[in-house]
């Protein structure tokens, strides 16, 4: 790993938080509120804590190791070379199949809400170019692009559900009582599972600086992730109702298209999607970036630019291949790539990094 | 590297959309080839239905309407949106959408599907029935010259819910409660033929009409009298404002009701119950105007006069609990707010609240109170007393509080 491409744990934190903007606002609030139902706007509290121990957990693991060690490194160390190589391999390919899956949802959605008419070709092919470009430069150029983004991300988003304050309705939120506790659990759920993302970025741990003055368990990035899980299931579910949420596809854009700023400004949707598009380049960017590194820890080769173009025709053969049309694609994404994404975070992962740390290895 | 990377950013100007000319995707409009939509309407035809759109064209100020038919509102407003006199219609700032009686009592949950799914629609569109006619008669009836019939409709949205006849759902609010109580209100208005005060005026003039009860599954559609709206809008706390003539001493006296609070309380038994609901309803209202005479500083006066409107305000309130009831649909969602006051004794109660609701007992009291009287207190002269100082005054207002 060249000692030019050095990021710092804020930048892979803040790269973090970006990425996982993307799937949190595809989500929510209707995978929360289909499980959580009218308590589903307390689940993001939940989904937090367990985000945290979950944190701390591969932050622990990561304490010992040498600057220059990423995750698949960690990985290879601990199982071993050729179990590790196996285990490498196969989360590549899940993260490739998933970039394809990401690249389809976020080509989804942006028919289904402002171009009807359009093609999904289009829009899949454009994000991957784009991403292409950004994940074959250098790790610290898409943690900078991410750095200089977040503000204004974070602003448009505040700003955006303030403005929707008020259609809120309390009657849509209450009553929440101490029988609503298993809702507002099972509601954790897909936020929990949106932010274990976060493991996948530790294959880019390999890049950050050891000698930097900033602790590596800070989590403000998960903060923030969850005032954002929390804002926006709030304000949707305050504004539509259980039942009306639940049965719209993009009930947070629903939410959007209403709002009037002082009476003066309505239509900020475009606003909303700039974000969604910002987010997802991010996102694939990121992946394609995971992917290529893990690759090259595999190969042992230098450089990692290589396999980004091909990741990205294999991401690009996924997203078309993955479903005929968005009825079965809302099924893969309903529960299929949750529970395999899970699988991954909470268990493969983390167990495969466990092994070399009681193996002593790191 | 760095060349093909400029490149591809070149060509990626190609794909935003905002221009008419080179782009492979183009969303871009010219803003003299559309027309801003702020009116739909739905009527029933014979092969289907009826639609039309209302608005203005960008550049200019006159208003348009365009119609058209079809089997459903998708087919006839597809048609349309594209093909009015070759230009296209923009639906993003509709205001209002009319639905005729007919068609309402059939196909309105058409309606709220169309303006959920339609990519450019709001779901904070007014809707409202149109009683006695179709809906497109009634926009052609109130486009004058000047005003526009959406300024109409606008105004009516804003301040209908000012003058106590009613209040404009719009259609989040009806698809929210269909979706969540199964029932839901939508204003109703009607067409008078009135004397033209001006030339430029429509035909017809918008009168509120009450409002109307459909139901999720599209069943019998209903429509409450005025005071039964006017008790709902009680109920629902969705009353900004009422004039209402009162019969005091020897006057009719006209208050303002300006604020209204309601509050619930649910009783429930040992058994776990629910025996009643308390209804309390605050009022406060102000003295606009007066026919004849009286002291209006006087005790005896302003007690009168809050008598006399709370009798008003709970015969409302009462004749809108009681249709709720005998309907067996709970528009006014007694079930939601005694949910949210008592959840786990709701939950638990061992009648379900469908069996429970048309006979539940609902105790309505009404407090009003009348806070002031303007500037204007009681002439002397006009009410016939004899002269008093402003100290007699001032001991006898003492004496009377």
């Amino acid at each position: 790993m060249g000692k030019t491409d050095r990021i710092t744990e804020r930048q892979l934190t803040v790269l973090i938080f970006v990425s996982l903007l993307s799937p949190m606002i595809r989500i929510l609030p209707t995978a929360a509120v289909v499980f959580g139902g009218r308590s589903a706007w307390l689940s993001p509290f939940v989904a937090f804590v367990a985000g945290k121990l979950l944190l701390s957990f591969m932050n622990a693991l990561r304490k010992k190791v040498p600057e220059g060690t990423g995750l698949a490194d960690m990985v290879e160390l601990g199982l071993g070379r050729g179990a590790g190589k196996v285990f490498n391999v196969l989360c590549a390919l899940w993260l490739t199949f998933y970039a394809g899956f990401v690249c389809r949802s976020a080509a989804e959605r942006l028919l289904s809400t402002v171009y009807p008419n359009g093609s999904v070709t289009v829009f899949i092919v454009v994000m991957l170019l784009i991403a292409v470009l950004t994940a074959s430069g250098l790790t610290k150029s898409l943690s900078r692009t991410a750095e200089v983004l977040m503000p204004i991300l974070v602003g448009v988003i505040a700003a955006v559900l303030l403005s929707a304050i008020p259609d809120v309705s309390g009657e849509n939120l209450l009553p929440v009582t101490y029988r609503n506790a298993r809702d507002i659990l099972y509601g954790a759920v897909p936020i929990f599972n949106v932010m274990t993302g976060f493991v996948y970025f530790l294959f880019l741990s390999g890049h950050v600086r050891k000698d930097t003055s900033i602790r590596p368990n800070r989590f403000p990035w998960l903060v923030l992730l969850a005032l954002t899980a929390l804002g926006v299931t709030f304000f949707t579910l305050g504004t539509l109702g259980e039942k009306l949420a639940v049965s719209m596809e993009n009930a947070f854009f629903m939410v959007i298209r209403n709002i009037r700023v002082f009476g003066v400004v309505e239509r900020v949707e475009a606003v909303v999607v700039a974000v969604w598009i910002v987010t997802d380049f991010i996102f694939m960017a990121a992946l394609l970036s995971i992917v290529a590194e893990i690759w090259r820890t595999v190969t042992g080769v230098k450089k990692r630019t290589a396999f980004v173009p091909v990741s990205a025709v294999l991401a690009g053969a996924a997203a078309f291949l993955i479903a005929r049309d968005a009825f079965a694609f809302q099924k893969w994404s309903d529960v299929l790539i949750p529970a395999v994404n899970l699988t991954f975070t909470l268990i493969l992962i983390p167990a495969a990094a466990l092994v070399g740390r009681l193996r002593k290895k790191y | 590297m760095k060349k093909t990377i400029l490149a591809a950013l070149a060509l990626s100007l190609a794909l935003t959309g905002c221009s008419s000319g080179l782009t492979i995707f183009s969303n871009y409009r010219r803003i003299e080839n559309i027309e801003l939509v702020r009116t739909i309407t739905a009527d029933k035809a014979e092969d289907g239905v009826r639609v039309s759109v209302y608005g203005t064209a960008g550049e200019e100020n006159d208003a348009r309407m365009y119609e058209n038919t079809g089997p459903s509102i998708g087919v006839a407003m597809g048609e349309m949106i594209l093909m009015p006199l070759g230009r296209e219609a923009i639906l993003s700032h509709t205001e209002s959408m009319l639905v005729g009686e007919d068609f309402a009592r059939e196909r309105m949950g058409e309606c709220l599907d169309y303006v959920e799914r339609y990519s450019e629609t709001r779901l904070d569109t007014g809707l409202l029935i149109v009683r006695g006619g179709a809906a497109i008669d009634l926009l052609k009836g109130l486009s004058g010259s000047d005003p526009a019939a959406s300024d109409i409709l606008a105004g009516l949205d804003k301040n209908i819910s000012r003058v106590g006849e009613g209040y404009v759902f719009t259609c989040r609010e009806v698809a929210a409660s269909l979706a969540g109580n199964g029932v839901a209100l939508v204003q109703c208005v009607r067409g008078v033929e009135e004397e033209k005060l001006f030339e430029a005026r429509g035909d017809l003039n918008l009168e509120p009409d009450g409002f109307a009860v459909i139901t999720e599954d599209g069943g019998a559609m209903e429509f409450l009298t005025e005071e039964e709206t006017l008790g709902t809008m009680l109920l629902l706390m969705k009353l900004r404002s009422k004039n209402v003539d009162l019969p005091v001493q020897n006057t009719v006296s006209t208050v303002s009701v300006e604020k209204i609070r309601t509050s619930y309380e649910p009783v429930f038994g040992e058994d776990g119950r629910l025996l009643k609901l308390k209804v309390r309803l605050e009022l406060s209202a102000n003295l606009i105007s007066m026919r004849g005479a009286a002291d209006v500083t006087r005790r005896e006066f302003r007690e009168e006069a809050q008598t006399r409107l709370s009798g008003i305000m709970r015969d409302a309130a009462a004749g809108a609990v009681a249709r709720s009831q005998a309907m067996g649909l709970d528009f006014l969602d007694l079930e939601g707010i005694v949910s949210r006051k008592e959840p786990i004794r709701l939950e638990d109660m061992p009648e379900a609240w469908e069996s429970l609701f048309p006979t539940l007992p609902v105790e309505i009291r009404v407090e009003s109170r009348l806070e002031r009287t303007f500037d204007i207190v009681d002439p002397p002269e006009i009410s016939g007393e004899e002269e008093k100082s402003p100290w007699e005054k001032l001991i006898e207002s003492l004496k009377d509080n």
